[in-house]
């Protein structure tokens, strides 16, 4: 191995055609910390080897002070990062170190750090670490994809962000244009002493559009945007996006925003679009049941839970409401082959009809539970952070065949139809909730109306699935991503996706913000 | 980690590999060490090192950027020529002005070479204090220790040099009762890890799990509130991008004037609100340049209660005609938003009790987040201790709320204000910040949470 295996992270990861196997030179590091963790009797050694790269481009157009001109500005951007962390079980206690030199003698040394802070570590211990068992896989897995989005020339990604952005702007009552797309790579390899030589790429692609109107007299800013589903995918993905047809329809519904009267509060029935819902989802629904915050391990920051292990078999929504955990769905940002336990994904049912069944879990927590496997749910966000129960994709699904969400609009007199991400908010238990949305239109008589504003729901999360009354079919059923999810301390960052199809609830509690 | 000298050196490597007139070359070494607990255990710790080494080129006004943290020769050679292509490709920038020359920036406090190096031997004895407290009283304890330790290099070829070193450290412990029916928290951020008081910490947070145990419920509405100084942090510093002089001019700001203009000088706010940004408290680890690598300065935002200063990044005090300035966060717009204060007084938070015949007291707030840019409303929800104050006595727990409300608006409502500290929100919001006792705040709903 060269001296600076950093250097040659290309060729590291480089997957010879047809290969279904890790590369000989990653495995033979890999070794390395397995042979340096047995020296020191840990019962437990993995390490995970990554190289992330993310690029950003976009283009924003802005009014020149001054003049009756549009200035555009670019951003063009990518870094990299590559390294490897150790983790390794000894007395019963995890350690974890890790280093940006990938060399078979630093994570020799490396190694060695994780096993010291695991003896320190073990000094003050709730309960021994414990891990059910998991199949040694020897594997290479890939995002399905035809064109790497980093082999795209970057003029293609400029010219197609400058025409989108240029697209809204047509509109002289637009007062700025944003259109992006951020590229993310990773090349993972994760080795354990229990045998498992897994290799993966993990390509994603997340794109934004967004429109801003102002009317000074007034003293008033909106804005409407257009986020695409974020997506596992090749850059083949990119024209499904519809960014330029999209943008012919923000920059009108921005103007309409800014004079759009603000909604009377009270209570309303609301029909949530998928892109809404899914966040609804996330934070309501998918945070809730990962056992590590029933269990009280994220107790300090990102809180606990409404749901218990006494919870399991109760009913927490509306019949309506089946939800699945899985991590293998096409195009989900959560999608893997394999988790940071080197545990294959698979999917598994959360919420049956209604009734809770099952927790998202690591192979630690599968044992905590008494359960035979690991629901896949572990992962890192980087080289140098530690992997710990992450939530898999999370979906809704669908209703009946016939259900179209015109029937569900034509069943309410009073109601609001909202459609994208606004502002957020839950409390360390997920019961109490908040949420906006990009847009919203009044619903009277059974039909959609006309634009409002100022729209916020707030509701108790059990009460709020139990108002489910209604989700429309599968063709109308939809995937969208969210890509800060933010857990643990230090904090990680996670990208998931969501779906569902449009949904209603029934008389919940509105409220005009500013 | 590397040495002042490796750095200075490695950012001259650098910007020599570029052929481009223009090359800004930033390194940075930052280390971490931490301890988690839960369940009155240890659950995780690490130790990290990461590299970054940031190249952005410059020809004819298109900018190409690339960042890697592989500190090979070849890698760093390979990330400028990508950064050169990118240049090459990329549309000019109408916005980019000539590169800074070279700069004298201030020299602001050394950094505190034990927290900078401290490592488990140092951060587990504090969780062995916090949780044997908390069994000690049958509570269960779950919590962060840590510190991070950061240099930075800055150079390009117009001359400009700079290098900066500092380290921080934090505990942050919450106790709940073993049936979860009571939480309690509590927590430090400090520049010198020796002076984080685990014991103190275990206390106060013990104390509040133990006295906000079967809380009442009450009316949501407006209430008058006594905050503690983490619960004035958590939403004063989310004032910071309402003070961009260019979103105002634009009309997109609290300060922008309906028709145009701002409202610069204008009282807006009572007359014993001062809010600063500081980098040269030692109390707040700052950096001594801004975004656009000028020397910082202290600036006073609100000085009285009047709207002293707009913050102006190059390009738009070159298009107004005004001196820019540090920014005051929220848009990343510099050394501002690391050291910002609201100014306090020496009234003891008791005292703020007991000026308020019937309010609230807050422990701090949770999951905060915009829900209108321009006004700055909020939204979130207290967390681990709300109390129900009468007639200047703290009378009984109460179950947690939603509030939804602006820090404008909370200052204007402002009528008193206690001792400052440095204060580090759970989102990690970081200022030094009074308790303060403010009129009508609302909390619209009730929340079930514990």
């Amino acid at each position: 191995m060269a001296a600076t295996a950093a250097a040659m992270a290309d060729q590291l990861f480089a997957a010879p055609e047809g290969s279904k196997t890790p590369s000989s030179d990653l495995e033979k590091l890999g070794a390395a910390a397995l042979a340096e963790a047995g020296k020191y009797k840990a019962s437990y050694c993995d390490i995970r080897i990554v190289r992330l790269r993310n690029q950003r481009i976009g283009t924003r157009l802005s009014p020149e002070r001054g003049t009756n001109r549009t200035l555009a500005v670019p951003t063009v951007a990518e870094d990299s990062s590559f390294g490897f962390g150790v983790r390794v079980i000894v007395n019963g206690a995890w350690g974890f170190a890790s280093s940006p030199l990938v060399t078979k003698e630093e994570i020799a040394r490396i190694t060695g750090e994780a096993v010291v802070i695991a003896k320190a570590n073990a000094s003050i211990q709730s309960r021994p670490v414990r891990l059910v068992p998991v199949k040694a896989y020897r594997e290479r897995w890939e995002t399905p994809h035809e064109t790497d989005p980093f082999d795209v020339p970057m003029a293609q990604k400029l010219d197609l962000l400058r025409s989108v952005a240029e697209e809204v702007k047509k509109n002289s009552r637009v007062f700025g244009s944003v259109a992006t797309l951020s590229l993310r790579s990773e090349d993972k390899y994760f080795a354990s002493t229990e045998g498992a030589s897994i290799q993966q790429l993990i390509l994603q692609i997340y794109g934004n559009l967004d429109a801003t109107a102002v009317d000074v007299q007034k003293g008033i800013s909106r804005s409407r945007s257009y986020t695409p589903t974020q997506a596992s995918a090749g850059w083949e993905y990119v024209p499904e996006m519809n960014l330029a047809e999209n943008a012919m329809r923000i920059r009108e519904e921005v103007v309409e925003h800014l004079s759009a009267p603000p909604v009377k509060p009270g209570k309303k029935d609301l029909i949530l679009m998928p892109n809404h819902l899914m966040l609804t989802i996330h934070e309501s629904v998918a945070h809730p049941t990962e056992l590590d915050r029933s269990l009280g391990y994220e107790a300090n920051y990102a809180g606990t839970s409404y749901i218990t292990l006494k919870t399991r078999g109760e009913r927490i929504a509306s019949e309506h409401c089946t939800f699945v955990g899985d991590r293998i769905s096409p195009r989900a940002l959560g999608t893997v082959g394999f988790d940071d336990d080197g545990v294959m994904t698979s999917e598994f049912t959360i919420v049956d009809k209604g009734i809770f069944r099952n927790f998202q879990t690591t192979r630690e927590q599968a044992a905590i539970l008494g359960d035979k496997e690991s629901h896949g749910c572990s992962q890192a966000d980087s080289w140098a952070t530690v992997p710990f129960q992450r939530m898999p994709n999370v979906y809704l699904k669908p209703g009946s065949q016939d259900t179209t969400p015109e029937d569900l609009i034509a069943g309410i007199d009073d109601g609001i139809l909202i459609d994208g991400r606004g502002s957020y908010s839950i409390d360390q238990q997920r019961y109490n909730f908040q949420f906006g949305g990009d847009a919203f239109w009044e619903i009277k008589g059974g039909k959609r109306g006309g634009m409002i504003s100022s729209v916020a729901y707030q509701a108790r999360t059990p009460d709020f699935w139990q108002a489910c009354d209604g989700t429309a079919g599968p063709a109308y059923w939809r995937q969208f991503g969210t890509t800060g999810d933010a857990k643990g301390e230090p904090t990680q960052i996670n990208s998931i996706s969501h779906g569902c199809s449009p949904t209603r609830f029934r008389q919940v509690n509105v409220l005009v913000t500013d | 980690m590397l040495t002042k000298d490796e750095a200075q050196k490695l950012a001259n490597k650098v910007m020599g590999y570029s052929t481009f007139a223009d090359c800004q070359v930033s390194v940075t070494s930052a280390e971490q060490a931490y301890t988690r607990f839960a369940n009155n255990g240890i659950t995780a710790a690490a130790f990290s090192l990461r590299h970054d080494v940031s190249i952005a080129v410059t020809r004819d006004g298109c900018t190409g950027v690339y960042a890697a943290d592989d500190l090979d020769d070849a890698a760093l050679r390979a990330a400028v020529k990508k950064a050169e292509e990118f240049a090459a490709i990329a549309p000019p920038n109408p916005e980019r002005l000539e590169p800074v020359g070279a700069q004298k920036f201030p020299d602001l406090p050394a950094f505190d070479d034990r927290t900078a190096k401290a490592r488990a031997p140092e951060m587990i004895p504090h969780v062995k204090t916090i949780v044997d407290e908390a069994v000690k009283r049958k509570l269960v304890a779950a919590g962060l220790i840590e510190r991070t330790h950061r240099l930075s290099a800055i150079a390009n070829k117009a001359g400009l040099a700079g290098f900066h070193e500092s380290a921080d450290s934090q505990l942050t412990t919450t106790i709940r009762m073993e049936d979860g029916s009571s939480s309690g928290w509590a927590g430090q951020p400090s520049a010198r890890i020796s002076e984080i008081d685990s014991a103190a910490l275990a206390n106060t947070a013990c104390d509040k799990c133990l006295r906000w145990k079967n809380p009442r419920r009450i009316e949501p509405g407006n209430y008058t509130v006594v905050l503690e100084p983490t619960a004035t942090g958590d939403i004063v510093r989310l004032i910071g991008s309402g003070f961009s002089a260019r979103s105002t001019d634009e009309g997109r700001t609290f300060l922008s004037k309906r028709g145009g203009g701002n409202l610069l000088g204008e009282k807006l706010f009572p007359e014993y609100i001062s809010l600063r940004s500081d980098p040269l408290d030692w109390r707040q680890p700052s950096v001594p340049w801004t975004s656009d690598l000028l020397p910082t300065r202290p600036m006073a935002w609100i000085e009285k209660g009047v709207v002293g200063s707009l913050a102006y990044d190059r390009y738009w005090a070159s298009k107004t005609g005004k001196q820019p300035t540090p920014g005051l966060g929220g848009g990343g717009s510099g050394a501002g938003g690391l050291s910002l204060e609201l100014d306090g007084s020496d009234a003891t938070l008791d005292s703020l009790i007991a000026s308020v015949e019937r309010g609230l007291l807050i422990t701090h707030f949770w999951y905060i987040r915009a829900v209108n840019p321009q006004t700055l409303q909020q939204t979130g929800l207290t967390r681990d201790g709300v109390f129900l104050i009468e007639n200047g006595k703290v009378t009984a727990p109460v179950m947690n709320l939603r509030f939804l409300e602006s820090p404008v608006r909370l200052l204007k409502n402002t009528v008193k204000v206690g001792q400052a500290k440095r204060v580090r929100g759970l989102e990690g919001g970081l200022m030094v910040a009074p308790s303060l006792v403010a009129t009508d705040f609302p909390l619209p709903s009730i929340s079930d949470a514990v």
